[in-house]
């Protein structure tokens, strides 16, 4: 049975989520409890003679209150999005002029690109994983732009079609896919992707969050080269039956002001290929991460908000932070399943969660302090 | 469009706080109806918004 909405009180604050809109609140849990009330179709009045009494206030400013909140958060929240079809013309190219090949362990995509430019949007992250061997295919992908769209196909069953201000969507979608073959599990049996680093010492995992151009992508290369596993960058999927962070094997994105700081970790970055992102105005090359083991799965119960300091005023900075803080920093940024059952095992995943804010301009004192978070020794 | 996309979809805590009414001398109303709303994203998506120019 679909409800409108799914309380969890955390901390201080109970948060709500309404399937409708797919929207979170931080609430006070006594408005909460309203709206709940709300839900089981309580008559406002009863509401309103409930609030007046709890609080001590006139029945005529509760009503008032119950009212405005009926009409500006209960109903908003509560009315289904309308469903706009639009029909597309799904013939697909007869020329791809572009195929690749990838191995991720001992399963084989094959990406079919229309041209460079459809390319370009997959293969530099992928690159390190192609291979020659094009006789073997489980799984393929077709990629194609018609009209200002571009359209994505697994095999023969059409994904979606996004124009070029969504196209972010697009590769987020491939990855989305790609995720769901390497791991034999649909996009219902995913808890959420989140945009993060995924980093294990073999036991565990921790999601390493922050800001584009905060390091976080550094910081990565940094763990990776001592002792750490990368394993996902920025897409980092997390699975509903056991919530176990598991891997995505795009390259580690570099922008060019971290080679100085890399290069002498990583030589081979001097000679890898450079991708020009002209509308962020960053120059970008991919790291290959060094998880050898695509089946690797590991419990997260970490979230690691991390922030390079460019000032190198703070050596490092490592706090406990609130959850509920935590949660307002990791939705806008995420994708969370919409399934009921997995918003419920979502909310009470972060209940249990630590949340940590660290700041660092000292590398080996940054490495340092994820190993004893790791260790639980912080 | 040179803004990036990620900026653009990022609510800070500013614009997420939200009030129901004004509620003057009832502060416990105005406390009450203080909330937070927050929008995950509407589908997975990629962080870096836009296709390379050479070096493929």
């Amino acid at each position: 049975m679909n409800t409108p909405l799914l309380l969890k009180t955390i901390e201080d604050k109970t948060i709500v989520w309404f399937s409708g809109t797919d929207n979170y609140l931080v609430l006070e849990p006594m408005m909460a409890e309203i709206l709940q009330d709300m839900a089981n179709d309580v008559p406002l009045q009863k509401i309103s003679e409930a609030l007046a009494k709890q609080i001590d206030i006139p029945f005529n400013e509760a009503s008032d209150f119950v009212n405005n909140a009926c009409l500006n958060l209960f109903l908003p929240n509560t009315e289904q999005p309308e469903n706009t079809s639009e029909f597309f013309d799904l013939e697909q190219p007869l020329h791809y002029s572009i195929k690749k090949h990838y191995r991720i362990d001992d399963k084989y995509f094959e990406v079919s690109y229309k041209d460079e430019f459809e390319a370009y949007l997959i293969h530099p992250k992928l690159s390190h994983l192609e291979t020659d061997n094009d006789n073997t295919t489980n799984f393929s992908f077709q990629i194609y732009t018609k009209g200002n769209r571009t359209f994505l196909f697994d095999n023969t069953e059409f994904i979606g079609v996004w124009d070029r201000k969504n196209i972010h969507y697009m590769q987020g979608k491939f990855s989305m896919k790609l995720v769901e073959k390497l791991h034999n599990k649909p996009e219902d049996e995913w808890l959420g992707v989140f945009h993060a680093s995924g980093v294990s010492n073999g036991k565990k995992s921790m999601l390493f969050l922050g800001d584009s151009g905060n390091g976080k992508s550094t910081s990565l290369a940094l763990l990776q080269a001592n002792g750490f596993t990368c394993l996902a960058d920025d897409f980092v999927p997390m699975a509903a039956d056991n919530r176990h962070i598991y891997s995505f094997p795009s390259g580690i994105s570099i922008k060019k002001n971290s080679l100085t700081t890399l290069l002498p970790l990583y030589p081979e970055l001097e000679d890898s290929a450079e991708f020009h992102f002209k509308t962020l105005n960053k120059i970008v090359r991919f790291l290959k991460p060094n998880n050898t083991d695509h089946k690797a799965n590991l419990p997260c119960k970490d979230l690691v908000f991390i922030t390079y300091d460019k000032t190198k005023s703070i050596d490092l900075q490592c706090n406990k932070i609130s959850k509920i803080d935590a949660f307002q920093k990791l939705i806008p940024d995420s994708w969370v399943s919409k399934h009921h059952n997995n918003v419920t095992v979502f909310l009470e995943w972060f209940s249990q969660l630590n949340a940590y804010e660290l700041t660092y301009s000292d590398n080996q004192k940054m490495i340092t302090t994820v190993q004893n978070l790791f260790d639980n020794d912080l | 469009m040179k803004k990036d996309i990620n900026t653009k979809e990022k609510i800070t805590r500013q614009d997420a706080i939200k009030r129901i009414g004004n509620y003057g001398k009832y502060s416990v109303l105005t406390a009450l109806g203080t909330y937070l709303i927050l929008n995950p994203k509407t589908s997975q998506a990629q962080s870096v918004p836009e296709n390379p120019s050479r070096g493929f």
